[in-house]
């Protein structure tokens, strides 16, 4: 029966330290289908494929290419295999022509005068027009990656694995860098590769693709198959359930609100990454004292950028911020700081933290600057450690050596501890957490949440931006839902449900603008 | 932590004393690697070892010249570790902010030049010209350096590149200058500084020997223990850290990155112009046309040998000076060639650049008994 399938996967197991990224993961692909790999960010998918691909090996588990069994231990197996993969963070040289990136590592050598060998870059572009021709890739072969647009960037991609002849196409969130009309264009690409016989894996989170191009879907949670559907009888609302998942809710004591004035005022706040690309748009929205104010939303949607812009760490930015009724649009990260907001940042290594600190130089990291830490141009360490360890007292951080280890060699967990502590402490008015409990385990979790909600009834506001649905709704005063760097919904949280959050996750369900 | 039955990944697994024990290892492997490529020419390693150490004043010769004796080979050797210090000090304080300053030779030069031409051939009394030297040395190369943190700070141009592109520019304009305006025509070279301004003392007596004293090793000394101090217990060093090891965070934390590395070049070039007026003016008293001062680039080796660490780029710097300043004793006595104390010299720097893979390994070795300490932690 293997015959049918040109891809099976069977019994998968991937554990990275910490967390395992796929548990026993089977999935069957046909020849000439386009198969959707669906799920939040975390879910698996990209270690699932990039384990076809070669860049990592699974801990158990077989993989059938055509039916025989294989073991991809790279890249260039992969490649022999007919396999291609288009990244999500393209992999070209940004000063070389189309042509020359792709036949980089393959180049077709002719010999000069029957002697000298040169690279035949004319047979090629010939090649390479053919191709882009055939499937609707259209790109010069002799312009420089450097003057091309995103999308065209991409088409090169596609086209370096069409020109190896690959039969097997793995698409990483193809359309997370394109606007809308581009997503178009590409979907009828993936289309027109389908009909030219090649098999396609997309993975993605966004489902109306999927509903629009794809024949069949795994979806994964958590690394986990949940299951795989036909795309063509199953409905959005759905594989939207589905994706998000039920977990078991985590019963959390939260008493009633009690919201007092206006901590951090919103206005039309729009945001380009440093591609120019509009990664918010037009978002306005306002937290109270004694509020947490969740914006739900699946990864990419906009929402760290937003936190990010309010912390100060943003260029490109438009729209006006008001703290405690200040516009603070203009002014240094220090100052927002100084002023009262606290960041708990996504990304606790590499933004939260410097990992080859000690706990304690972490720890002052956004006080090492003032008395009593500071007495003119010195530092007092001796300082460092007291204040240290009565954080670590006070907030249950567990480490061994104390306030001196090495921040690199905590657990995620007690990182996460670390600068939840250091950004209570600062005792502002406004603390932004982002995925404040991503890869955290259950105890942790549960303990940070508490923490969230504590504050919360000190009468600080709470922005919290968070991918997970059960924590948003489980915390949530105020739920706003971003999707596609606009703000579809706001609303008491009491008066959305699961469903309907999800379903503007989803970008399902419009907003009715007010 | 496990207790390994070896008793070397014992004591090279302690965390605490790596910094120290796991260079040392590197430098007996090499010892060991040298010792063997002796053996392989045929001559006898510890005839080259003990000339070696003759040969720059650590260990008395059969027989020394008319005013010399063992204090004056000593003190010579100190001379030249003047400049090595002050230039692997550089490199340091460049590092500890995450960037690399390779142009340390560039500075030296520039540095040296400038205060030759306005201080070096003034009439200025001993007492008014030496400090002055010291700080227009200080000033120059602490220009030179702004300049390279300026332009990456803000043109984002790499400090290595613009630091490199600087070492061609001063090197082939002073010697422009050196040529046309300032050259000895006998040693085409430029023209002796004066002896008021010579930062080493020149032909002083005591008793039976005429020695050079090599003052500004104490000011070396006292840099070296600034910059340890710096490191350590001030703001900005702290501010330099964490630049150096976070970038992200660093903004996070709201510091202003920029202005932090201007100002770790600056310091780093200050420092490297110290190296250039004490080599210069100091160890040497004229400056050669169009070359730069090799202990530019050996100083990145030595920081590297130190671990980067103020205190230990001393004991790096001194090790590194002592094997160069032997080595031609050494080839004339033992018959092993001049050549053969570089090549040691690069053997111990090859071995304590895998410092960082021998620690790897220990760790490899001690770590199972680590990650079960950590999940108790959790």
């Amino acid at each position: 029966m293997s015959e049918s399938y040109i891809i099976e996967m069977r019994n998968i197991t991937k554990r990275f330290p910490g967390i395992v990224a796929n548990s026993d993961v089977t999935i069957r692909i046909k020849k000439g289908e386009i198969f959707a790999i669906l799920g939040e960010n975390g879910a698996g998918k990209s270690t699932l494929m990039s384990m076809l691909f070669g860049m990592i090996e699974p801990d158990s588990g077989e993989i059938f290419v055509r039916g025989n069994k294989v073991a991809i231990t790279s890249p260039n197996e992969a490649v022999k295999l007919d396999i291609g993969m288009v990244h999500q963070h393209f992999k070209l040289i940004e000063n070389y022509t189309v042509t020359e990136n792709i036949i980089l590592g393959i180049e077709p050598i002719k010999r000069l005068l029957g002697v000298f060998p040169v690279v035949d870059t004319k047979t090629t572009s010939k090649k390479i027009l053919e191709l882009s021709k055939k499937y609707g890739l259209e790109v010069d072969p002799s312009s420089k990656i450097e003057n091309l647009k995103v999308y065209a960037r991409q088409r090169v991609e596609i086209l370096k694995m069409l020109y190896r002849e690959a039969e097997i196409l793995i698409f990483d969130e193809p359309t997370a860098v394109l606007t809308p009309q581009e997503i178009e264009y590409l979907l009828d690409i993936i289309r027109k590769l389908q009909e030219g016989g090649k098999t396609i894996i997309l993975i993605t989170h966004k489902l109306e693709e999927i509903k629009k191009v794809a024949d069949r879907c795994a979806i994964l949670n958590r690394g986990k198959l949940i299951s795989v559907l036909d795309v063509a009888s199953t409905s959005t609302n759905q594989m939207a359930n589905l994706m998000v998942g039920r977990e078991l809710s985590l019963e959390i004591n939260k008493p009633e609100a009690h919201f007092g004035k206006t901590v951090l005022e919103v206005n039309n706040l729009t945001i380009r990454n440093s591609e120019r690309f509009k990664v918010v748009n037009d978002v306005s929205f306002k937290v109270r004292e004694g509020e947490i104010f969740a914006i739900a939303g699946v990864s990419g949607n906009g929402q760290v950028e937003v936190a990010d812009a309010i912390a100060g760490l943003s260029e490109h930015v438009k729209g006006e911020i008001k703290f405690l009724g200040e516009n603070i649009s203009g002014i240094k990260v220090r100052k927002r700081n100084e002023k009262g907001i606290s960041y708990i940042p996504e990304d606790r290594q590499q933004v939260g933290l410097i990992l080859d600190f000690s706990l304690a130089e972490n720890l002052v990291l956004k006080k090492y600057f003032k008395q009593p830490f500071c007495n003119g141009a010195l530092i007092d360490r001796r300082e460092f450690s007291s204040y240290a360890k009565r954080l670590i007292e006070e907030y249950d951080i567990r480490v061994a050596g104390g306030e001196n280890a090495l921040t690199r060699s905590m657990s995620g967990g007690n990182q996460q501890k670390a600068i939840i502590a250091r950004e209570i402490d600062i005792d502002g008015s406004l603390m932004i957490f982002v995925q404040p409990t991503r890869g955290l385990d259950v105890g942790a979790i549960m303990s940070i949440r508490e923490k969230i909600i504590e504050e919360r009834n000190k009468g600080k506001a709470i922005l919290l931006i968070s991918l997970e649905l059960d924590e948003v709704l489980s915390c949530a005063d105020t739920i706003g839902v971003m999707y596609n760097g606009e703000m579809q919904k706001i609303a008491p949280a009491h008066e959305m449900t699961e469903g309907e959050v999800g379903e503007y996750m989803m970008g399902v369900k419009k907003n009715e603008k007010k | 932590m496990k207790k390994s039955k070896n008793p070397l990944i014992r004591i090279l697994g302690n965390k605490k004393w790596q910094f120290i024990t796991i260079p040392v290892f590197a430098f007996l492997c090499s010892i060991i690697a040298i010792t063997l490529i002796i053996l392989l020419i045929g001559k006898n390693p510890g005839v080259a070892f003990h000339s070696l150490l003759q040969g720059s004043g650590i260990l008395p010769k059969p027989k020394y010249a008319a005013h010399k004796g063992i204090i004056t080979d000593f003190l010579e050797m100190l001379d030249m570790l003047t400049p090595m210090i002050f230039a692997a000090l550089a490199v340091a304080v460049a590092f500890r902010a995450g960037l690399f300053n390779i142009g340390v030779s560039g500075q030296m030069l520039a540095a040296g030049f400038l205060t030759t031409i306005t201080i070096g051939y003034s009439s200025l009394n001993a007492g008014l010209a030496k400090p002055l030297c010291l700080i227009m040395g200080a000033a120059v190369g602490a220009l030179a350096g702004c300049l390279i943190g300026f332009l990456k700070y803000k043109f984002n141009i790499n400090e290595v590149v613009s630091s490199i592109m600087l070492n061609y520019i001063f090197q082939y304009i002073i010697s422009y200058f050196i040529n046309t305006r300032y050259v000895d025509p006998v040693s085409r070279q430029s023209r002796d500084v004066s002896a008021t301004a010579r930062l080493t003392l020149q032909n002083v007596s005591a008793g039976d020997y005429k020695m050079k004293l090599p003052i500004c090793i104490i000011i070396a000394v006292f840099a070296a223990v600034f910059v340890w101090f710096f490191f350590k217990k001030t703001r900005q060093g702290y501010e330099f850290h964490a630049v150096g090891r976070n970038v992200t965070a660093s903004k996070y934390a709201g510091i202003k990155v920029g202005k932090t590395i201007v100002l770790a070049m600056t310091f780093s070039g200050a420092l490297a112009g110290l190296s250039g007026v004490t080599y210069y003016m100091g160890y040497f008293s004229s400056i050669q046309p169009n070359t730069l001062a090799s202990t530019g680039f050996d100083s990145i080796a030595v920081s590297l040998l130190g671990n980067s660490h103020p205190i230990g780029i001393l004991a790096s710097s001194f090790l590194i000076t002592v094997l160069s300043k032997g080595s031609t004793y050494m080839s004339s006595t033992a018959g092993v060639r001049y050549e053969v104390a570089s090549l040691i010299i690069g053997m111990i720097l090859l071995f304590s650049a895998c410092g960082a893979y021998i620690r790897n390994t220990v760790d490899r070795y001690t770590k199972e008994k680590g990650a079960e300490n950590g999940n108790n932690n959790n």
